[in-house]
């Protein structure tokens, strides 16, 4: 062992002194081999020349000596790597297209690997975060919910003391809060957090100690908070004296205990806490809304987590779970706010419920995300390996030329085996120098995708790292081997077939039969996939014209929204109230702003506040989907645009005792079906009392997009604000004159002089906030259709490469031709009948893959089907029209072939 | 008709020049002679197969070099054997004795 690392050693370092000595041993050896002769009485100078001759050529026994020294092949690759570098760069066309068509490959597979690892990928930064579940319940969910993975907190508590499976179980709910320090205030997200939180997850502070389970034994008991990492910095200057300082959090005094680990930004990725308090606390942090003290079986609001024991699969502890989520819900189903108004087949349905267990790091971004992103990872995939086959059609053309190179290789005796590794090593350097570019260009092009992505502020907080982490660089080297074996290992297995005698005989390479049907093969392939690419870019280029063009279904134009929240400042109920009325006074006498609109639910943020209803005439009714309900201000339609088709709208008259509501016109079919809706009544269901039809319809308004652009628009129902007993966030509304961007900061600064203490949430006109909304559709509608351009332009240059080949090898057969009599005209026709079989191949298969992958991108589409006819028919003619062209110019060459000279260059 | 080299089985060569030194420190020439004595002729090792196989047995541990002086007075580069290389011989050579044993039986066999 230790004499082979000698041996390594010295021949890495004292390579000189040991072909040195190497020399003198044949020397020697030679030299002993004559004297022997000359002792048998052959004469001196004879016997050196037979001692030569016996040895069989110095210099192969050096080279054999050399190859077989420890570290030996390292020598030769050394040596094929310099021939490469030089070899590559007596070509430096070649080697910037190659690289830049690599770098360009490499870098968009990169950038959209490593936006997937981010986002949709990373575990969480905790301990052993691969232990770590979500304990959700799944079924017929009965009562309130907020947020898709929640149960109730009486709940959390029976599974937290009762489960065999988890080393620890924590609970938190998400909350915006206002914080207030110094003259200070912003509206940040927060974490509210039950007492094993941190311990379970195992973070630990940068500063001072975290929540422990004393901090949340008893409600409203302790005070205190711990900072994110980042908020510290940003917010406090990383002052260090923090730890044991008082904050306002919603008017609260907060004693500050601590400041989390860096990179600890709670466990919602993507969207960071700032703020982790416990969450017995909750009163303070989210007024008029209390889950924890009501202890309601059904209200469904803490995202529950567990860390199985070590040894425990997932499976095991979903079915160890399911008999104690059982005799939970045996349980629930007696309680009276269940029995209050539950039917027989309700409770029926709501026993099958069922105990589900996700990863962690699972959260409704990743959901959102992860088709898209993996569907833009294949996109720049088939883009990348476009991008191989030009290659490796390039590659192949330049054996062909080199064939002579090999051949003498080959007569002076390297083995085959050493030139397909040659070439294997200058395939390699290539796609090395590409990869490098390319991890350069994703790092670019991935801080400018997080910044359409992510909003403003999110972005900042969301740091790619400049450092690719050990998956991305793991990542970009297999891709890296990938393509250089892909692109590589034709061209180097084909060159290495050199024929010795016949490459040498002729001229030059350009007569032998290299590979054209490989090539072509290649070229039928590129068409394929481009026109794969193409189609992908049109559905998705018509998916975000469909959206914008249809749009939400009133002018967007001049409209201009905010969001505040008055009760996190701890204002009451009433003093809400008067600040809402007083600005809505306020608000209409400014100047540019023709009306105001407010609104409890957010217009086209994908927020819904959903109940059921009932009344006399459809109790018992099977309901497709329960309304989306809204609590509105009286210049509310107006403001936005949408017409009264029937009654009239609210007024400022509207106020109690009798409750009045506005309905869409798809909410009067479903509910009132073939009768006049003014007039009818509804209730709506509240588990809490008996439910009776007490609101009166008093208008209806045309169907509206409500959630988002993709939507049926479902049924509404609309409220004045005012019969509203809590007062909680209100969405603003505002109709202007000109460019809403011109009154933005007037908006700010009036509403700074109205309420210092109020921050003004998400200021922007509405156009910003749905093309925000837009903003996957947009993405992958842009990226693909660079792909769908780049795949395009690859297989032209690719078609063009190969017919321009084909014409050069039968310059003689198409001289014989035209000598005989054929018309220019014939030549261009058979020449371009060779170019469109290729294209019709290449068509052909691309169509089919297309059909056969539909169903990936189906629900990423809008308005028009996978298999749209337009789109491929498009595309199709794009593909034939631009490859046509590439084609046309070898046969307009081919038909200007001069017979004469043709047949004299033979 | 001495075998040529492609005739060597595998670890043949190695098993040869392990013998060769057995009994005295030898140059590259002088094992190839030893070779050809000891086998009778049978075997005539060239230098495109004896160096690199000495070199290779060299940094394998089985043989150290010294520069020494040849019969010539020339200087010229000597190799012995090692404890490894007693030990690989001692293991070689049973390893040999079994395979020829065996080819022997197999071949008397009718």
């Amino acid at each position: 062992m230790i004499s082979r690392l000698r041996a390594l050693w010295n021949s890495m370092f004292r390579r000189k002194l040991l072909d040195r000595d190497l020399d003198e041993e044949l020397q020697a050896y030679l030299e002993l081999v004559s004297a022997e002769k000359v002792r048998e009485g052959v004469s001196s100078q004879e016997a050196y020349r037979d001692a030569r001759l016996e040895t069989g050529g110095v210099e192969q026994v050096r080279q054999r000596v050399r190859d077989i020294r420890a570290g030996g092949s390292l020598d030769r690759l050394s040596q094929d790597i310099r021939y490469g570098i030089r070899t590559l760069a007596k070509n430096p066309a070649f080697t910037l297209v190659a690289m830049a068509t690599l770098a360009l490959g490499t870098g968009a597979n990169t950038a959209m690997f490593s936006l997937l690892d981010q986002v949709v990928l990373r575990l969480l930064p905790v301990s052993h975060p691969e232990q770590l579940v979500i304990v959700r319940e799944t079924g017929n969910h009965y009562g309130n919910r907020f947020g898709p993975n929640t149960v109730s907190w009486p709940m959390f508590e029976d599974l937290r003391d009762n489960n065999q499976v988890f080393s620890g179980m924590f609970c938190r709910f998400p909350a915006t809060v206002t914080v207030g320090y110094g003259d200070r205030a912003a509206q940040i997200p927060a974490e509210l957090v039950s007492g094993s939180y941190f311990s379970t997850l195992g973070v630990g502070t940068a500063l001072g100690r975290t929540i422990a389970p004393d901090d949340d034994a008893v409600p409203d008991s302790q005070p205190v908070v711990v900072l994110s990492y980042s908020f510290w910095r940003s917010y406090f200057d990383s002052d260090r004296t923090i730890v044991g300082r008082t904050i306002a959090l919603n008017s609260h005094a907060m004693t500050v205990i601590g400041v989390a680990q860096p990179g600890f930004d709670g466990v919602e990725l993507g969207d960071p806490a700032s703020v982790f308090v416990p969450i017995m606390m909750k009163t303070e942090m989210t007024p008029h809304s209390d889950g924890l003290k009501d202890r309601r079986r059904r209200l469904s609001w803490v995202t529950t987590y567990g860390r199985l024991k070590p040894g425990i699969s997932v499976q095991q502890a979903q079915v160890a779970l399911q008999p104690l989520l059982h005799s939970i819900l045996e349980m629930e189903v007696q309680q009276p706010e269940f029995t209050r108004n539950a039917t027989a087949v309700d409770r029926q349905l709501f026993l099958r419920n069922r105990v589900e267990l996700l990863p962690g790091s699972d959260n409704e971004l990743r959901d959102y995300m992860r088709r898209p992103l993996w569907l833009l990872l294949g996109l720049t995939g088939a883009v990348l390996l476009l991008a191989c086959a030009n290659l490796a059609n390039l590659l192949l053309a330049r054996a062909t030329a080199r064939e002579r190179e090999f051949a003498v290789r080959l007569a002076i005796g390297a083995g085959r085996a050493r030139i397909v590794l040659q070439l294997l090593v200058e395939s390699l350097l290539l796609s090395a120098a590409g990869a490098a570019l390319g991890l350069a260009l994703a790092f670019l092009a991935d801080r400018i995708l997080l910044r359409i992505y992510l909003p403003a502020d999110a972005a900042a907080e969301f740091v790619v790292s400049p450092i690719p982490d050990g998956r991305v660089l793991a990542f970009v080297v297999g891709v890296m081997l990938l393509t250089s074996l892909v692109f590589g290992l034709l061209p180097a297995v084909r060159g290495s077939r050199t024929e010795i005698t016949l490459s040498l005989k002729h001229r030059s390479g350009a007569h032998s039969a290299g590979g054209i049907s490989l090539r072509r093969m290649l070229v039928g392939i590129q068409v394929a996939l481009s026109i794969l690419l193409l189609i992908g870019a049109g559905l998705f280029v018509r998916t975000l014209r469909n959206l914008q063009t249809l749009g939400p279904g009133f002018p967007t134009d001049h409209l201009l929204t905010f969001t505040i929240n008055p009760s996190l400042n701890g204002y009451s109920d009433e003093e809400t109230r008067s600040f809402y009325e007083r600005l809505n006074v306020n608000l209409q006498t400014m100047p540019g702003v023709a009306s105001v609109g407010f609104s409890t639910m957010p217009l086209l943020k994908g927020y819904a506040w959903q109940n059921a209803v009932l009344g006399k005439d459809f109790e018992g009714a099977p309901i497709e989907e329960q309304p989306v309900l809204n609590h509105v201000g009286p210049d509310y339609f107006a403001t936005l645009g949408i017409p009264i088709v029937a009654g009239r709208a609210f007024t400022a008259q509207d106020v109690g005792p009798s409750k009045y509501a506005v309905i869409n016109e798809t909410f009067a079919r479903q509910y009132f079906p073939g009768r006049n809706p003014i007039g009818q009544r509804f209730g709506l269901v509240d588990e809490m009392e008996p439910t009776s039809p007490d609101i009166e319809v008093i208008g209806v308004i045309p169907d509206r997009k409500y959630r988002d652009l993709r939507e049926t628009p479902p049924p509404q129902a609309y409220f004045p604000y005012f019969q509203d007993a809590h007062f909680r966030f209100m969405n603003i509304y505002l109709r202007t004159h000109a460019d809403p961007r011109q009154i933005e900061d007037e908006v700010r600064e009036r509403m700074r002089q109205f309420d210092p203490h109020v921050p003004v949430v998400e200021l922007q006109t509405m156009n910003e906030q749905i093309g925000f909304s837009l903003r996957t559709e947009r993405l992958v509608a842009s990226l693909s259709g660079i792909f769908g351009g780049l795949a395009t332009l690859l297989a032209v240059i690719g078609l063009y490469g190969v017919m321009a080949y084909v014409v050069m090898r039968r310059t003689r057969e198409i001289g014989i031709r035209i000598a005989l009599g054929a018309l220019r005209s014939s030549v261009i026709a058979m020449i371009m009948r060779e170019v469109f079989v290729l294209i019709g191949a290449g068509l052909l298969a691309g169509f089919l893959l297309a059909l056969a992958l539909a169903n990936l991108v189906r629900s990423q589409l809008f308005g028009l089907s996978p298999r749209d006819p337009l789109t491929f028919i498009g595309s199709a003619i794009i593909i034939t029209f631009a490859a046509g062209l590439a084609g046309f110019l070898p046969a307009l060459r081919a038909s200007g072939v001069d017979p004469t000279t043709a047949l004299r260059n033979e | 008709m001495p075998a040529s080299q492609s005739d060597l089985l595998q670890g043949t060569l190695d098993l040869l020049i392990l013998k060769a030194l057995t009994l005295q420190e030898l140059h590259g020439m002088g094992v190839s002679r030893r070779i050809a004595q000891i086998t009778g002729g049978a075997f005539d090792v060239k230098a495109g197969s004896l160096f690199p196989a000495l070199h290779r047995m060299e940094e394998a541990g089985w043989l150290t070099s010294f520069w020494g002086e040849s019969e010539t007075n020339r200087r010229a580069k000597f190799y012995a054997l090692t404890k490894a290389g007693k030990k690989q011989m001692h293991s070689e050579s049973e390893r040999w004795k079994r395979i020829s044993l065996a080819m022997a039986t197999a071949l008397r066999t009718t």
